[in-house]
């Protein structure tokens, strides 16, 4: 997918979002704590803004590809964000499993539908894999993961 | 002599070879997770060397050192994700490299090169440690700034396209590592009320997110794995002997990258990210074709790869002679030292000079391990990689990512900082804004920072304070190469964007041009 976007503009607005966002609660702050970040935002300012006047002025790439499926691509990010909620609330490893099937179904229906059987057949190395690593890192590396309300 | 004789015949024996063995494998292994670090390395496996023998102990924490710093260049190269901090410039020519089907010659090259580093550090150790040391306490503050300083002109080389956006991604990445704890004030800065954020954002946690979450939402977009089926070996690749006349016919490089290693591991601080960083700089500065870095040239592999690990023994020499860690997991080797009541100083060096000497002399042989396992590891994984469905290997990285970043500091909310940004990085990186430069800020901010204030609190009557940054000779000396640095950088981007380098580069060509049409 091509998007239509002065990169330039965007990027020095990026910037200056990013500055004001930070620079909004630096008020109560001592001169010691401020001193180096007042510094480096003052430089991040006007490097965004130089961007967008040359954005105007000198334009560099005006459009944007996203390769492949943009809805993939969107799919998938909402999945690993929602694995994470997943994992602080039903616990990490029934929800790595149930996360671990559904992208590998929905990845691998790209190339065609995936029936349950096949599905079954991934089992013993989806199983084995989540299971080799929750207790590596439970048991030998001693890391307490998040156990939810279930496990 | 007698006592280096001594220390070798107790390091020449099958125990000593086996720890070595056990303890290079295991490092690589860890090293080459996204999110274990060569410390945690060291800190898991520390409680199984208490009921070991001091030497043995020593040995085997030594070998996990050196192979967890090499292992990190695996999934660098592979999959574009550095295991360790120590490897992100790995990842700037290795990945290219193999996603143009040469990922064996990447992992070979990087093998060669740690086999290097690891010895020629070692060497530094055994004859240079007190002069360097003392050389390591005159970095004050202000030295601290410019060697931060000289680390942030790598930002044009990183900057892709747009300097200007290179340098608004620098300042990105700096403003990120104040997030937290003020260094010097104390105070609580940039968490919007939130306490979780207090800890700051660790590095490991940025640096998981911007490389991997980035080229896990490429390959499941476009529905391709980490490194495209053509690149499985070929027979041309599978020759060691081309690929180590790629590594060792250019000796300038290895040189260099080793000594740079080496000057910026006893800095107590710097450790192997910046070191590797400096090293890939100074190689595309000083190379013949310094456009072809970042596309895949192995000279940058190589860089990165030797001084990384020079600064495993490197590290050492403030520590062993100062007490003082060069890096992270040397204060795990220093807390070894006083369990088995040995004091960092000269009597290391004499009263116990069997113990540290065959100490040292187990990172060397540790180093020289790892060029048989490092190449059957290396085609070992490369196969694997190769050979996993995407659909598979998507979730598979994303879970050991998860997991590597919890258990960085227990925390969930480190996941999701590591989740937001890896997407937003994806979407910078569509703008022109790269993750390396934001980084690489990342990193020397807090250097920078740290150098700066104690700098301006300790000219605090001064009447221009920033000169303190410029009294002593040694800040004066890297000012001066901060200067050459930018300006080397710089003056090729503006000779390529005014025309005069084509025009430089035709005249050359010209007559030759003209003999062979005559």
């Amino acid at each position: 997918m091509i998007l239509r976007l002065n990169t330039d503009v965007v990027a020095g607005l990026v910037g200056l979002a990013f500055a004001a966002l930070l620079w909004l609660p630096h008020g109560s702050m001592g001169r010691l704590s401020i001193l180096f970040p007042r510094a480096v935002l003052v430089i991040l300012v006007l490097l965004s803004v130089v961007l967008i006047i040359k954005g105007f002025i000198r334009p560099g790439e005006r459009r944007v590809e996203i390769t492949g499926s943009p809805r993939r691509l969107m799919v998938v990010a909402i999945g690993f964000f929602v694995w994470w909620i997943a994992i602080n609330h039903i616990g990490f490893l029934v929800s790595t499993v149930v996360a671990f099937y559904a992208l590998t179904w929905y990845l691998a229906s790209v190339e065609g539908p995936v029936s349950w059987h096949r599905l079954l057949r991934w089992s013993p190395a989806i199983l084995l894999l989540v299971g080799v690593f929750y207790l590596t890192f439970k048991e030998v590396l001693n890391i307490r993961l998040p156990a939810g309300f279930l496990i | 002599m007698e006592m280096l004789l001594q220390a070798l015949s107790s390091v020449l024996t099958l125990e000593s070879f086996l720890t070595v063995l056990v303890g290079v494998t295991l490092g690589l292994f860890i090293g080459s997770l996204p999110g274990l670090t060569a410390t945690m390395a060291l800190a898991v496996l520390l409680p199984f060397t208490f009921s070991m023998e001091a030497l043995q102990g020593l040995i085997a924490l030594g070998a996990v050192y050196m192979g967890s710093i090499y292992g990190g260049a695996f999934t660098a190269i592979l999959i574009n994700t550095p295991g360790t901090p120590s490897s992100i410039a790995t990842t700037f020519d290795g990945y290219p490299m193999a996603k143009q089907g040469r990922a064996y010659e990447a992992l070979a090259g990087a093998t060669m090169a740690s086999v290097v580093g690891g010895v020629v550090g070692v060497i530094f150790l055994l004859l240079l440690a007190p002069p360097l040391a003392r050389l390591a306490v005159a970095f004050g503050p202000a030295e601290m700034f410019w060697v931060a300083m000289l680390g942030l002109t790598l930002v044009a080389s990183l900057s892709s396209g747009s300097l200007l956006k290179g340098l608004l991604a620098g300042c990105i990445g700096m403003m990120l590592s104040t997030i937290g704890v003020s260094p010097v004030g104390g105070e609580t800065r940039f968490t919007f009320g939130y306490p979780p954020l207090q800890g700051g954002i660790e590095l490991i946690v940025a640096l998981i997110g911007l490389f991997v979450i980035p080229e896990l939402l490429t390959m499941a977009a476009e529905g391709r794995g980490a490194i495209p089926s053509g690149g499985e070996l070929r027979k041309r690749e599978l020759s060691i002997g081309r690929i180590a006349r790629q590594v060792f016919g250019r000796p300038a490089n290895l040189i260099r990258s080793c000594l740079i290693g080496q000057l910026v591991a006893i800095i107590p601080g710097a450790g192997g990210n910046v070191t590797s960083l400096v090293a890939y700089n100074e190689a595309r500065r000083f190379s013949k074709d310094p456009k072809s870095f970042g596309k895949g040239n192995l000279e940058g592999v190589v860089a990165s790869e030797s001084s990384n690990n020079v600064m495993v023994a490197g590290s050492m020499i403030p520590l062993l002679t100062l007490g003082i860690p060069g890096a992270p997991p040397d204060a795990i080797i220093l807390g070894v030292l006083l369990l088995h009541g040995l004091r960092p100083g000269l009597d290391l060096f004499t009263e116990t000079g069997v113990l540290t000497n065959g100490f040292i002399l187990s990172m060397g042989l540790a180093a020289l391990m790892l060029l048989p396992i490092g190449l059957l590891g290396g085609r070992i994984i490369h196969r694997a990689v190769i050979r996993t469905p995407y659909y598979f290997l998507v979730p598979s990285i994303a879970m050991v990512t998860i997991l590597g970043t919890f258990a960085l500091r227990n925390s969930i909310v480190d996941v999701g900082i590591m989740l937001i940004l890896g997407t937003a990085g994806y979407f910078l990186r569509l703008i022109g804004i790269h993750a390396a430069p934001i980084v690489l800020g990342l990193i020397l901010g807090g250097i920078a920072e740290q150098g700066y204030v104690q700098t301006m609190l300790a000219a605090v009557a001064d009447p221009v304070p920033w000169l303190r940054l410029l009294q002593n000779p040694l800040s004066k000396i890297l000012a001066g190469l901060v200067l050459v640095g930018a300006a080397t950088a710089l003056i090729p981007i503006w000779l390529e964007r005014s025309g005069r380098l084509a025009r430089v580069d035709q005249e050359p060509n010209a007559p030759g041009d003209q003999k062979e049409e005559t």
